[in-house]
């Protein structure tokens, strides 16, 4: 498959320099997915899908135009390219659209490529009984099995060419927890895997996520207002910290100018123990891209080190525009280095706070300010984890909250995406009904 | 068109399943000028076709990206081993569907697919447009954009159809600088149902609007934020649609009762005030189109209305075929499926809170202190009911008149305790149809309301 995918490479590549591409680039995808589904419990669903997916772009005395479509016959091709380049010579010039130089081509395999079906099915029924029998007031409203093998190939007109066949499993949950006509919020988690040697309840934070949601049944809501310490759990902390760093240190904020780090490149603008690093490379991310969507091979990298801003994440385009470095992979595996303490520890120091479950907040201002209702999250008081709570609003600032980290943890989360501690943070604002 | 490679499939449909085969493309335009500067130039194109196969209450299906003869008769195949693989482990002893009576639903709508170039150019002109009259602005950035999906469907029994539903927008979205120098954003979209050329005919008539976008962002600039705490609000006609989508929407949506939410235990009891009335409207709502009209679901599914709330009482659920025989409902038309190589959900199409008899200067007079929210970003609701939206634009209101404009802030409540604190509704209502719903799937969807009067918890800074 990797060989026929290099020739409809070349043949693309062919057809946009017909059409006038003075450089011109390439992603040719295939990919295999067999999933089960589990609806309100019991399972639904069997989907076989197959795939493709061709990506073009041409650029023409800078100005540059892309078309996706999933068919890759001769005759689509060439449509496909006349209607790229059309795209592109009715664009505007700008230099600073470029494609990657030719370093070393490779070809690459990653993960268990076949699936094994009757075991993932094994698995899913096995994880099903589990909670049925340890955790019996979930009520799992969806439940999403996969194995997605997939071909790539990246190639442009300086000789370029990775492939990757590489093959990974998943296992997404959405659900609740009940007692009579009482609810928790729903609560949705999961991993990736590229093995099922583990039960899918030892995966991930999977097992403790499903205790927590047991627990978040009976709520209170914070009697006024206070100020105190939030505790993001490694899920929540991902979601938040990602938001951030695509906002301050991504294209869009740098771009448009309204980024408040355009300026703080090499400067401290975090707690000196908070390591961010985007690491594809890592042992413990599962398939992570070896090259970029540009064609670079990737690279781990630090975005914050030691409380210092590193490095922004920018593409080429945005890198040649902004005069800036780009960055060495354009993954979303985001790790964050632990601390020294155990959670035990941090919780035990807490006078008054809040640990976060899930953040539900509108899209945070580009000034940084942040406003949401902390969901499947407990109360902490005087250094226990108290109780569960409902309609709590959690309100701050981005930026000013990455000055006041208060802890990080030991522990860490790997759930094949991300390695994440807890982190803790003071200053937050928490307000009830 | 999409050719019909279906129809005369049928004799291969197994005796005593359901079948659906369904070809469907999707097609997608994106042009993003930021600050003058084209950072996105992008046309997608999704073709093929799928089959689903429900034998024994499990479904089984499967999705190619390729349509001839053969690959028609492939995902069959497919599919029904699928369906024979589950069945045979987890089946739930469960006969098909109830039937349905045949019908065929064919619009007569080719699918235009309007060049690369007039994107662009109108983008161009609204920019050249916003640079020279506003520099002052931190930044400014025009999306023009459209998408379609164009779906032929084939049913072993209910309705077969062809439709189209193409829709194109352009947002306009501006950053000005507070007098401390920090960012306040806004934007703005325009444009609906239908192909971009016969949306946007000529950019000066779009000039209103960006006038207006521009005046409110430099309002916004000098905001406030609001004080935190539990208030009596107006909802603005784009707010109150989105909580009808969210807050309420989602929790009866039957797979999610299914799965525990709220609207399980609270069926036929009082969720709202009297005044609340809230539909899921397939195709045509007060005499008119909606927004995105949709006439035939992918099971084959005549559409008709959902009724969710009548008079504050919750009334019903949105089905697909499956839910509504567990709950002893008739199905509306609600399962619906994004690109090929999905399967239909239960989705909702237009859902909107009914307008009462109050008029907006009526009720914003009838609060001494207060706020009037009148945009939105983002929502989000849990299927407790509890719901976050952040509001983006909005003014205080004190002694019954308007006063200062807000910066950005956001609000929760309890969806079926809020709605029990609506007390004015006003008479005119406004639609949005530019979201994308996000379940399993996308998926494009409208969304319409009035202003409503009520209390909820507004976020201070």
């Amino acid at each position: 498959m990797i060989e026929t995918l290099k020739q409809t490479a070349k043949k693309v590549l062919d057809a946009l320099q017909n059409e006038g591409a003075e450089q011109s680039e390439t992603t040719v995808t295939y990919t295999v997915t067999h999933e089960f589904n589990v609806d309100g419990g019991a399972f639904s669903l069997f989907r076989t899908l197959f795939d493709k997916k061709l990506t073009m772009s041409g650029i023409t005395a800078g100005k540059r135009g892309t078309v996706s479509q999933n068919r890759w016959d001769d005759a689509t091709v060439a449509e496909s390219a006349k209607a790229c380049m059309d795209a592109a010579n009715a664009s505007m010039p700008d230099d600073a659209w470029q494609i990657a130089p030719l370093t070393k081509n490779e070809d690459f395999t990653l993960g268990e490529v076949r699936p094994d079906l009757d075991r993932l099915f094994m698995r899913c029924r096995e994880l099903m009984d589990t909670i049925r029998d340890r955790f019996p007031k979930i009520i799992m409203e969806q439940m999403i099995v996969s194995h997605r093998e997939r071909f790539e190939v990246k190639a442009n007109s300086n000789g370029v060419l990775f492939s990757t066949h590489g093959g990974s499993y998943e296992a997404m949950l959405m659900y609740s927890a009940h007692e009579g006509e009482k609810a928790s919020s729903f609560f949705g988690g999961g991993v990736i895997t590229d093995n099922l040697d583990k039960p899918f309840i030892a995966c991930g934070s999977i097992e403790t996520d499903l205790e927590n949601v047991e627990k978040q049944i009976e709520t209170e809501s914070v009697e006024g207002k206070f100020e105190g310490t939030m505790v993001l759990m490694p899920g929540c902390a991902g979601e938040l910290i990602g938001g951030m760093l695509m906002n301050f240190a991504g294209e869009q904020g740098l771009l448009s100018g309204t980024s408040p780090w355009k300026e703080k490149l090499g400067e401290p603008v975090a707690d000196e123990r908070l390591t961010v690093s985007i690491a594809p490379l890592d042992e413990r991310i599962v398939c992570g891209e070896r090259y970029t969507d540009e064609g670079f091979p990737a690279k781990n990298y630090d975005i914050i080190r030691n409380g210092r801003l590193e490095a922004f994440a920018l593409g080429l385009y945005a890198s040649n525009k902004l005069g800036l470095a780009r960055a060495e992979n354009d993954s979303y595996n985001m790790i964050v280095a632990p601390g020294d303490k155990p959670l035990s520890e941090i919780i035990a120091s807490i006078d008054r706070g809040i640990l976060v479950g899930r953040f539900s907040g509108g899209q945070p201002a580009s000034n940084g300010d942040f406003s949401g209702v902390a969901k499947n999250s407990f109360l902490i008081e005087n250094g226990r984890i108290g109780s569960a709570l409902a309609e709590t609003m959690i309100s701050g600032n981005l930026a000013e909250m990455l000055r006041r980290v208060r802890a990080i943890s030991k522990e860490t989360v790997a759930e094949g995406m991300t390695v994440l501690p807890y982190l803790a943070f003071d200053g937050i604002t928490v307000s009830g009904k | 068109m999409i050719p019909d490679l279906l129809t005369d499939k049928k004799y291969l449909f197994a005796a005593g399943a359901n079948t659906e085969l369904r070809a469907q493309r999707n097609l997608n335009r994106r042009v993003v000028l930021l600050n003058g500067n084209l950072v996105n130039n992008v046309q997608t194109d999704q073709f093929g076709v799928s089959a689903r196969v429900y034998e024994n209450g499990v479904y089984g299906f499967s999705s190619t990206g390729e349509y001839s003869e053969e690959t028609v008769k492939d995902v069959l195949k497919a599919a029904s081993e699928n369906a024979a693989f589950l069945a045979g482990h987890a089946g739930r002893g469960k006969g098909p569907h109830k039937p349905m009576p045949a019908a065929r639903r064919f619009t007569a709508y080719d699918l235009a697919n309007v060049e690369q170039k007039t994107y662009i150019a109108f983008a161009q002109a609204l920019d050249a447009y916003i640079a020279e009259k506003y520099p002052d602005l931190l930044s400014r950035t025009i999306v023009a954009t459209a998408d379609s999906m164009e779906k032929l469907l084939c049913v072993s029994n209910g309705a077969d159809g062809h439709s189209v539903l193409p829709r194109s927008y352009v947002y306009i979205i501006m950053t000005a600088a507070t007098p401390d120098g920090k960012p306040v954003e806004l934007y703005k979209v325009l444009g609906g149902y239908g192909t971009f050329d016969r949306n946007f005919r000529d950019p000066k008539d779009c000039y209103a609007a960006i006038d207006a976008l521009y005046d409110r962002v430099r309002q916004k600039a000098e905001g406030v934020y609001p004080e935190a705490g539990n208030k009596t609000v107006i909802l603005g006609g784009i707010l109150s649609g989105m909580l009808a989508h969210e807050a309420v929407g989602h929790t009866v949506e039957a797979d999610l009762v299914i799965g525990g939410s709220v609207a399980g235990p609270n069926l036929g009891k009082r969720v709202g005030s009297d005044l609340v009335n809230l539909v899921d409207f397939a195709h045509t709502a007060f005499g008119k189109p909606t927004p995105l009209p949709i006439h035939v679901d992918d099971e084959g599914t005549e559409a008709t209305d959902a009724v969710l709330i009548r008079d504050g009482i919750l009334t019903g659920y949105m089905n697909s075929r499956e839910t509504a025989e567990r709950f002893g409902m008739v199905p509306t038309g609600n399962a619906r499926a994004f690109l090929f190589s999905d399967e239909p959900l239960i989705r909702m199409r237009n859902t909107a809170v009914l307008p009462g008899t109050s008029k907006l200067e009526d009720m914003i007079a009838s609060i001494d202190d207060g706020y009037y929210l009148t945009d939105t970003n983002n929502g989000q609701a849990d299927t407790t009911g509890e719901f976050m939206f952040g509001v983006t634009f909005g003014y205080e209101i004190k002694n019954g008149k308007l006063a200062r404009p807000l910066l950005d802030t956001t609000i929760s409540g309890v969806a079926f305790e809020m709605l029990k604190t609506v007390d004015m509704i006003s008479d005119e209502m406004i639609w949005a149809s530019s979201g994308m719903c996000g379940k399993k799937q996308p998926m494009p969807v409208g969304m319409g309301g009035p202003a409503i009067k009520c209390r909820v918890t507004i976020g201070g800074r």
